[in-house]
């Protein structure tokens, strides 16, 4: 005998990796999330020797990611939760192939005006996408307590 | 001593990318020759594979002479983690690639090359020479999957009178 419930797929919303971003940008902005930029270096000049001897840097764009959670790990560095929402923003936008290779070309991420390295990227999958990054950041050493 | 290591640098990326001009690799969407100066880049804490990453480090001035005789030690890491496709089973061959790449790059005759000034548009050639001795190869170091090596070689200059 056939019962509503029985069997049926409850929740085929919540398996959903959109509705698992969407989750996770609610609550990153449920627990005060904030915004803060993300410094990319511009693209290289072709052909151009001076950038290869360190004569000319490269110029430098800061991107905003919103929403992110920091928290502080121990003395030297802080923990950033960014909702992949927010970072498929900017991979898509700046022609990025990937989130990985977006932060490997980072030069550091603005917060509050102070530059910090990023130091490792790990992601949480939900839903079969990632649905938030999580960023452990260097605090330079300045302001190390 | 800069337009020393500048031109040392120019002239070893020349030579290895005229030996095998398939080694590149892909600076902030920019494809180069597989040779960089790691104080020249960004800092990252990923080195690349594959290409060759020269690094200054000793540093002796002997004044005694008409020009003072600059001695810089430089070291040029690489490592392999050899192809994918083939479950890194190559690596050894890779290494020994980038081996023979750089010996016949450093050792080529002549060791030396005339000074140049790339502060200048267009590099502007000075009155003496950079020079250099054979390549000192270390021993491979296995890291997991990756096999890397530092090679040394020592390079010569004299500093010019005016010079920085």
């Amino acid at each position: 005998m056939w019962r509503r419930g029985w069997g049926d797929a409850m929740a085929d919303l919540l398996l959903n990796a959109v509705a698992m971003r969407r989750a996770a940008d609610v609550l990153l902005r449920g627990v005060g999330g904030r915004s803060v930029m993300l410094r990319m270096p511009a693209p290289a000049s072709a052909g151009d020797v001076s950038e290869q001897l360190g004569l000319a840097v490269p110029e430098f764009q800061d991107v905003e990611l919103a929403p992110v959670v920091l928290t502080r790990g121990n003395e030297k560095t802080r923990t950033m939760v960014v909702s992949a929402n927010a970072v498929n923003a900017v991979v898509g936008s700046m022609g990025y192939s990937a989130a990985n290779v977006l932060f490997a070309d980072a030069f550091g991420v603005l917060v509050d005006g102070v530059l910090m390295e990023v130091e490792s990227v790990t992601e949480t999958e939900l839903g079969g996408a990632p649905a938030i990054y999580r960023l452990i950041l260097q605090e330079p050493v300045a302001l190390r307590v | 001593m800069q337009n020393a290591r500048d031109t040392f640098y120019v002239t070893l990326r020349d030579r290895l990318a005229a030996l095998n001009p398939a080694r590149t690799m892909l600076v902030r969407s920019v494809v180069r020759p597989g040779l960089l100066v790691e104080e020249n880049e960004l800092a990252s804490a990923n080195p690349p594979a594959n290409v060759f990453r020269l690094r200054w480090t000793a540093l002796r001035v002997d004044a005694k002479g008409a020009l003072p005789l600059v001695a810089m030690g430089c070291e040029i890491r690489y490592a392999t983690d050899g192809n994918a496709g083939n479950g890194g089973m190559d690596r050894g061959r890779l290494i020994a690639a980038m081996d023979a790449e750089l010996g016949a790059a450093v050792n080529a005759s002549p060791q030396n090359v005339g000074k140049r000034n790339y502060t200048a548009v267009p590099a502007v050639a000075m009155g003496t020479n950079v020079f250099w001795g054979d390549v000192v190869f270390g021993n491979a170091a296995v890291n997991g999957e990756r096999v890397e090596r530092v090679a040394t070689v020592e390079v010569f200059c004299y500093q010019e009178a005016g010079e920085l």
